[in-house]
């Protein structure tokens, strides 16, 4: 039989070999939430002692890199936000708004070269100003999701949040994110060339975009090709139901999708 | 009205989290309407983007160090 003291060298060994791993990701999103590189090594070195000590306690079969994010998560809000910040009052319709100014002027020449970086002369300087703009709450789905890898569940149990807030924070996280980048991307000069004006219509007038080349803009949204009516049928209540979502009502479970 | 509501789940089917259904419908829009393809192209090369700009950061190896060192002396 084994000594204590020898079970727990063991352990000690198979932690290491488990977490070291994940130091890079743990150090990563340490940076992006403290900004600087002091404070993203205390709190991964906490994050690391904190996941050894309550190793005992992680469930074998589960996602060892989410409980990692997660301890690391509570570790931050204990450490770092002791000092409840006042939530982010939002007007995700001005957001949105302003996403679509700069999306219908500068789309054709956002999408001309797809072989190039689509920002391809941003400082990343900049790219990092655009993140840290966004809501704490808002940058840690962003980065969890489409940095790490996470998926909706996970994100949600890292967080502690319905999947649902997940989802929501993450379209609105995106969006602001996208938007700001756009601007960066336009008032910096890192959207290039002068493509054709935009084939684009406004979104408000909810026409349906095909046939363009066939017809004149001005009749398009009169007209109803046979194809129209059947997508129309495609989207019946029902589906449309499937796929609406209601971004304003954040902390619900208002997305079906899975 | 349907450009706006695959608008808003855009970014769930480049995430792959649409069901079939949903998927489906998508897609064949995407086919037939320009301005939400061109969108749904740019959602992605953003995302792709985002992705390499910001994974690039590594931990310090002083960090590696110093956590190898710690966890040894906690189990020693």
């Amino acid at each position: 039989m084994k000594s204590a003291e020898a079970y727990e060298h063991e352990q000690g060994w198979d932690f290491e070999k488990a977490a070291m791993p994940y130091v890079d990701s743990l150090y990563n999103t340490a940076y992006r939430m403290t900004r600087n590189s002091e404070d993203a090594e205390d709190l991964v070195q906490e994050t690391y002692l904190k996941a050894y000590k309550y190793y005992d306690k992680f469930e074998e079969g589960t996602n060892f890199k989410a409980w990692l994010f997660k301890i690391m998560k509570n570790t931050f809000i204990n450490n770092y936000r002791k000092k409840k910040l006042t939530p982010h009052k939002i007007d995700f319709s001005e957001i949105e708004e302003s996403y679509e100014r700069v999306i219908q002027k500068n789309a054709p020449d956002l999408i001309k070269d797809p072989e190039s970086e689509i920002f391809q002369d941003m400082m990343d300087e900049d790219v990092k100003r655009a993140l840290d703009s966004l809501p704490h709450d808002y940058k840690m789905v962003v980065l969890l999701a489409d940095i790490e890898g996470f998926s909706y569940k996970e994100i949600a149990e890292i967080l502690d949040c319905p999947v649902g807030t997940v989802m929501s924070r993450l379209y609105r996280g995106r969006k602001m994110l996208e938007r700001t980048l756009l601007e960066y991307a336009r008032k910096y000069g890192y959207i290039r060339g002068q493509a054709e004006p935009a084939k684009m219509r406004s979104r408000k007038d909810e026409t349906k975009g095909r046939k363009k080349k066939e017809q004149p803009e001005e009749e398009e949204s009169e007209t109803q090709e046979p194809e129209e009516n059947e997508e129309e049928m495609l989207f019946a209540d029902e589906e449309d139901a499937d796929l609406e979502i209601e971004p304003e009502e954040e902390e619900t479970e208002e997305f079906r999708i899975e | 009205m349907l450009c706006r509501k695959l608008e808003r789940v855009a970014y769930f089917f480049l995430d792959g989290t649409l069901d079939a259904k949903q998927k489906r419908i998508f897609s064949k829009h995407l086919k037939l309407c320009p301005e939400c393809e061109q969108r749904t192209t740019i959602h992605r090369r953003i995302r792709i983007f985002l992705k390499k700009r910001l994974a690039r950061l590594v931990a310090p190896a002083r960090l590696k160090q110093r956590l190898t060192r710690s966890l040894r002396a906690f189990a020693d």
